[in-house]
């Protein structure tokens, strides 16, 4: 970052609510030695990232919530969503609202696809608050550490989907269910509504993606994200790590069976969102 | 584990790891004898003492090697060897380097396999080895992925060499083979390119990139170097500092100015850098680490050898 963490954390006391930067002290945080985690997270940055994405997250997309009592206060978990809206606002919604819900806080550690910690500024950026390439090393480090990871578990197929199938679930990989039962994590799904709506797409394109780093440049209809409201329902987490054994993570029929147990959940959450929003996307 | 005393041979030295090791083995009860091999142009800084023989020898020559091994070692009833001996310059190449950095490393090993005495041979390896791209962990683990990179510059390509070398004969060889694969040891000396890219008042970094990084001390290298010398077990062990902490931090703390700047611009100036002043840096050795976390997995070392970081460094801004 091209400030160092007192700067950050000056900026967020100055930004937040002294109660929420307060609260933020009990974060769950494993300090490598100069306050930075060994993936380059850092306690400062997470609060300007809450200060940050306040506005956001309460004023332009007034997220609202619920479920999240299903939510481990401590402990390995995997949260595993859909994913949509081109630009990837749902894993940051998702990220302040455990950071908000959750008591004592913590911060569920987005993986990203590879491409993301290649990219400048941005990769930097999604470390500082907790953001990690999405390799299996790193998922594994994670877990065993005690964290809570996010993954979507439909990939980039997800977040890139054409406007016509919104809320129509993409096939979900498996590797999310191999690392939680061989890590010893429950499953919590997460339904998001409102970000399949925030940003219809005209076209995707290979080719720009080429010189970007990235696998595919979704165009969108509308200059910026629309100011729709974010509804994130949590559902119970699912016990594959009680239901299944550490070495029933090398079969594949157990991690379909697995993954699609969580494509369920989630798919379920939708509709109930869904049903509860009706026709009003903004409101 | 086991409390007979211990002879110990290190090679390297005159170097300031070596230096250190062999002061820690001074003060070591449960190490009897040590035969430090030096070079002929950099003698022992250490006064020689009732425990402590100095020999200088080229180890480019394998009939010299086996001079040292079956002369003063076989003497000395030397029953570990610490081998230490790398060329730090990475600006330095050619068959004479590469003598100095794997056929040593292939002598003394297949020396000290017929050796009456010798039982342990532990190597200082570097976690240069390792790969470094944006689809691998940032936390390595002994598995990691090497660097086989054909372009690698010699630097590189010959402590992969050495390492495997040593690694092939794992199980293989009547010697307990020790494979130390450590972190960077911020230190002169000690060919360490991070030390030398700090010796400029200006620092050029890629700009948008803040990678993880981290540094051993010279105590902890040789602290490391020193349990695994009285240990039982064989293998590769990764060898962590203390300190991790991203580049631009880095920077700060060592009293410098940051400037982030495109690679385009980096490399050539780091380039002129180098032939003006003789620096080693070399921007392109290091481009991948400058844009990718890597930070050394000690889990297994601290499980196996007892070995935990306990000595950060001192930064000068401190």
């Amino acid at each position: 970052m091209p400030f160092p963490p007192s700067l950050a954390k000056s900026l967020a006391a100055a930004m937040l609510p002294a109660d929420q930067f307060q609260r933020l002290e009990e974060l769950y945080f494993q300090d490598a030695g100069h306050g930075y985690d060994a993936f380059g997270m850092h306690p400062a940055f997470i609060a300007l990232g809450q200060a940050i994405s306040d506005p956001l997250y309460r004023r332009y997309f007034r997220v609202i919530s619920q479920g999240h009592e299903h939510l481990p206060a401590s402990g390995p978990a995997v949260v595993a969503g859909n994913h949509s809206g081109n630009i990837p606002l749902d894993g940051m919604m998702i990220w302040a609202d455990v950071l908000r819900k959750t008591q004592p806080p913590r911060v569920v550690r987005a993986i990203a696809d590879h491409f993301v910690p290649s990219l400048p500024w941005v990769g930097t950026l999604f470390a500082r608050s907790g953001m990690v390439g999405g390799s299996r090393g790193n998922a594994r480090t994670l877990l065993e550490a005690g964290e809570m990871l996010l993954i979507f578990p439909e990939g980039t197929p997800g977040i890139v989907k054409p406007f016509a199938k919104r809320y129509q679930l993409q096939k979900f990989r498996i590797g999310h269910a191999e690392l939680a039962i061989r890590h010893g994590a429950p499953i919590v799904p997460v339904g998001v509504i409102g970000a399949e709506e925030q940003l219809p797409q005209l076209l995707v394109s290979r080719r720009l993606g080429k010189p970007l780093g990235v696998p595919e440049v979704p165009i969108p209809a509308v200059p910026f994200p629309l100011p729709v409201r974010y509804r994130i329902y949590y559902g119970p987490p699912i016990p594959v790590h009680e239901d299944y054994t550490p070495d029933q993570a090398d079969d594949p029929a157990i991690l379909k069976e697995a993954a699609q147990r969580v494509q369920q959940a989630v798919d379920a959450l939708l509709k109930q969102g869904l049903a509860d929003r009706g026709g009003r996307i903004f409101a | 584990m086991k409390t007979t005393l211990k002879n110990v041979l290190v090679t390297g030295a005159s170097t300031p790891v070596g230096e250190r090791v062999i002061r820690r083995l001074l003060n070591d009860s449960r190490v009897h004898r040590i035969l430090a091999v030096t070079t002929h142009n950099a003698p022992l800084a250490i006064p020689e003492n009732e425990r402590l023989t100095s020999i200088p020898v080229d180890l480019r020559r394998s009939r010299r090697v086996h001079s040292l091994l079956f002369g003063p070692a076989r003497a000395m009833e030397i029953n570990v060897v610490v081998h230490t001996a790398m060329e730090p310059s990475a600006t330095k190449e050619g068959s004479s380097v590469h003598a100095y950095n794997v056929e040593a490393l292939r002598s003394i090993m297949s020396l000290s396999e017929r050796h009456p005495s010798v039982r342990r041979l532990v190597i200082r390896s570097a976690a240069e080895v390792y790969q470094i791209q944006n689809n691998l962990p940032v936390l390595i683990e002994e598995d990691h992925i090497l660097n086989m990179s054909r372009r690698a510059p010699q630097w590189v390509r010959d402590r992969v060499e050495a390492d495997l070398t040593a690694c092939a004969r794992m199980g293989l060889s009547p010697l307990q083979i020790v494979v130390m694969r450590m972190a960077e040891t911020l230190a002169p000396g000690t060919g360490s390119q991070m030390f030398d890219y700090l010796q400029s008042p200006v620092c050029f970094r890629p700009a948008g990139y803040d990678p993880m990084l981290n540094f051993l001390t010279l105590e902890d290298t040789a602290a490391a170097l020193q349990r695994a010398i009285h240990n039982e077990e064989q293998g590769v062990f990764n060898i962590p500092g203390a300190d991790t902490l991203p580049l631009s931090a880095c920077i700060r703390k060592w009293g410098r100015i940051g400037v982030p700047s495109p690679d385009g611009v980096i490399t050539p100036l780091y380039r002129i850098r180098n032939r003006l002043t003789g620096h080693d840096f070399r921007y392109g050795m290091n481009r991948r680490r400058f844009h990718y976390s890597c930070v050394l997995d000690g889990s297994r070392a601290a499980r196996v050898l007892g070995y935990i970081p306990a000595h950060p460094i001192l930064w000068p801004t401190d």
